[in-house]
């Protein structure tokens, strides 16, 4: 177990800035996902804790102790491959005993430890056999019982589930959480996937071209988003993006659409952070699909009355793509819900989960 | 050939199916031996029949001075004497013995000094592909041409010499090849020279292609660069490591060129390889099938090594083999 700390920790390749200044507090024990689209710099954030890179300039402590200059293999970070880099000429047993062999463990302990951790993962039957047959899933658990036979304070896994099919990823989930509560260490878990993320993570960090949008609970970024880019990224469907202006009329505050001139009242919080804001009269509305409902018949409280555009009949839940005033938005509707490109629909936001973002920065404002 | 049935042609137009009867499209088996057969008919041509030819005048003792060509030879057959002359012809076990000598000492040398330079060229440096290029060329040289320079670096005047007696500050005048051990050293060095850069290239191929994450995955696992290399590195590079020795140890086998150029075998018999020593019976002493039965004992000595040398190698070819005829016949059910 350990916590660790990133202290303005920078990674340049030659033209490319992968990452920008970042700072990190990760408790120990934590459950920690680094999210962002691909290229955002956190699988090279994950290999500088791992020390498979060297970071440019800033510094990285373990338990308060710099570790920059400690090789990679000393610094107690087991790191799980996102192809899982089985040893592929090797049988589970060796693979999985693998780190003890190399520091030398005498046999009776290592196949104990292995024993313990073939136990844990439910590979026991399969340690004599050749590790290049196993399944893709097979080899996931073999790369991480082969990381955790050292007993790392820390855990690194480079989206490990991406390779797996999508049952035995949602297993997987379940799995790891529970190896997590019981060997209680820090991990640190990359994925590009929201919803891995959200599920699985005690803290998530956004990251995006480099630097750290938002670091925070899972609710956090989902209620609470920093800016736009993470308004996006989390949550699916997205988050609805209407470009409007802040008017009051008749002593009544609101935004404007920009495209249809449809109208959102603003409650009096916002209205004084809007009132108090300089700068051009440029703004960007954000309302979760789940936040809005879609009525086929007026209702007293749909604001805005729009087009039926598509419809996505996803089971439990259906999406219906809407157009209003110019701009298409897509709402959450019951399973059963049912129409046809065209035709009239009622649209009722909840005015609790509107998200207001500076059009310029992108920046929420709240 | 089996005829085709009129099941198996379905899917061919009447005309193309009646002209091409006799070919069964439709087996893999038969198919493949038709296309390969013009190549098949070429190595017919130019392997067998030099070796049943050889087979043929190795069981005579035939010789073109006695009169009558090669094809009048069976007018000598004597069931083959010759091989009991090779047997009991000490010149030609002491010949074996020398070049399996100067190909263990060789090749095994040439490995691992390919294997070192090719992890030095692991590593990005400068002028990395001028020196990559450098590498190469001794490999390029007609190895005459290398006999005949090392045949003069090593003479009791040359360059050799003179940088010895520069480094131990007195002159050194070794006449390294009329001395009988060091002329075996400086064919062994000629031969090493000529033939590293082929190991290297072999041994910087192979590395490059180890999967790197594997490598990455047992860094993190705290393992040493040599215990990368045992127990990663090794293993993975075994089959082109073994291929290499292989082919490099019957290529050594062959060595002729630079020995018949710096000692033509000398002094005494001191570098007499096998090929030398063919070659003196066959065009010194003109006896022709007693060079044949050697060269026929020497096939199977080399055809039994190389089956055990490459033994590791054939067990996953097996698997293989298995696994893509079962990929066939499954992929054949499936369109069917």
């Amino acid at each position: 177990m350990a916590s660790i700390k990133l202290d303005k920790l920078r990674k340049q390749f030659k033209e490319v800035l992968a990452v920008e200044g970042l700072n990190l507090d990760i408790e120990d024990g934590m459950f920690v996902a680094f999210l962002g689209p691909s290229g955002c710099g956190k699988t090279t954030t994950m290999n500088m804790i791992a020390g498979l890179e060297q970071p440019t300039s800033g510094d990285l402590y373990f338990d308060g102790k710099r570790m920059n200059d400690v090789p990679a293999g000393k610094r107690g970070v087991g790191f799980v491959f996102q192809n899982y880099a089985i040893f592929t000429h090797m049988t589970v047993y060796e693979n999985v005993g693998f780190g003890l062999k190399v520091r030398g463990c005498p046999e009776v302990e290592m196949k104990r430890e292995v024993g313990k951790i073939a136990e844990l993962l439910e590979l026991t039957p399969m340690l004599d056999w050749n590790a290049g047959k196993l399944s893709i899933n097979d080899m996931q658990k073999v790369a991480l019982g082969r990381s955790m036979i050292t007993n790392p304070g820390i855990f690194l896994l480079d989206e490990p589930f991406s390779n797996l099919d999508a049952s035995f990823r949602a297993y997987m989930r379940g799995e790891l959480k529970r190896i997590q509560r019981e060997i209680k260490q820090t991990m640190i878990y990359v994925t590009h996937d929201q919803v891995e993320a959200m599920s699985m993570a005690d803290r998530i960090a956004v990251m995006y071209c480099g630097q750290l949008y938002q670091w925070g609970s899972p609710d956090d970024v989902y209620n609470r988003p920093v800016n736009a880019f993470v308004a996006r990224f989390i949550g699916s469907p997205n988050m609805n993006f209407i470009e409007c202006a802040y008017e009051v009329e008749n002593g009544q505050g609101f935004l404007q659409q920009r495209k249809g001139g449809l109208r959102v009242p603003v409650d009096a919080k916002r209205r004084r952070l809007l009132e108090d804001r300089t700068g051009p009269n440029n703004l960007i509305l954000g309302i979760r699909p789940e936040h809005m409902k879609v009525y086929q018949q007026p209702e007293p409280n749909a604001l805005w009355q729009g087009t039926a555009y598509a419809l996505e009949p996803l089971g439990p839940l259906t999406i219906a793509h809407t157009e209003v005033g110019g701009d298409r938005v897509q709402v959450k509707a019951s399973g059963g819900y049912r129409t046809r490109p065209g035709d009239p629909q009622w649209v009722a936001l909840d005015l609790e989960y509107i998200h207001i973002f500076d059009g310029e920065t992108k920046l929420v404002i709240r | 050939m089996a005829a085709s049935t009129p099941i198996t042609t379905k899917a061919t137009p009447g005309s193309a199916n009646r002209r091409l009867r006799w070919i069964d499209m439709n087996n893999t088996r038969t198919f493949a031996t038709t296309l390969t057969l013009p190549a098949q008919l070429v190595l017919l041509l130019i392997m067998i029949f030099p070796l049943l030819a050889v087979v043929y005048i190795s069981m005579t003792s035939w010789s073109p001075t006695q009169g009558g060509d090669w094809t009048q030879a069976y007018k000598f057959w004597d069931w083959g004497r010759n091989y009991v002359e090779v047997f009991t012809d000490p010149f030609f076990w002491q010949a074996l013995g020398r070049t399996f000598l100067i190909v263990g000492i060789a090749v095994p040398l040439e490995f691992l000094l390919g294997l070192g330079l090719a992890f030095l060229f692991l590593e990005d440096f400068r002028g990395k592909r001028i020196f990559y290029a450098l590498m190469l060329i001794p490999m390029m040289i007609v190895p005459a041409v290398a006999g005949y320079m090392f045949w003069m670096m090593f003479q009791s005047n040359g360059p050799i010499n003179a940088v010895i007696s520069a480094i131990i500050g007195q002159p050194f005048t070794l006449a390294w090849l009329s001395s009988e051990a060091p002329a075996t050293v400086a064919v062994i060095i000629a031969e090493v020279w000529q033939w590293t850069p082929l190991m290297f290239l072999i041994m910087a191929s192979g590395l490059v292609g180890l999967p790197e994450d594997q490598m990455r995955a047992a860094t993190m696992l705290g393992a040493s660069g040599w215990q990368k290399f045992r127990y990663l590195m090794l293993p993975m590079l075994k089959p082109i490591i073994i291929i290499a020795l292989v082919i490099r140890g019957m290529e050594a086998v062959k060595i002729f060129d630079s020995i018949f150029l710096m000692t033509a075998g000398g002094p005494a018999r001191a570098t007499e390889s096998l090929s030398i020593y063919m070659y003196k019976v066959a065009f010194q002493q003109v006896r022709w099938s007693f060079a044949a039965a050697a060269a026929m004992t020497v096939l199977v000595i080399m055809t039994i090594i190389a089956s055990y040398a490459l033994r590791p190698l054939q067990a996953p070819q097996r698997e293989a083999q298995a696994a893509m005829r079962q990929a066939a016949e499954t992929g054949a059910a499936g369109s069917d």
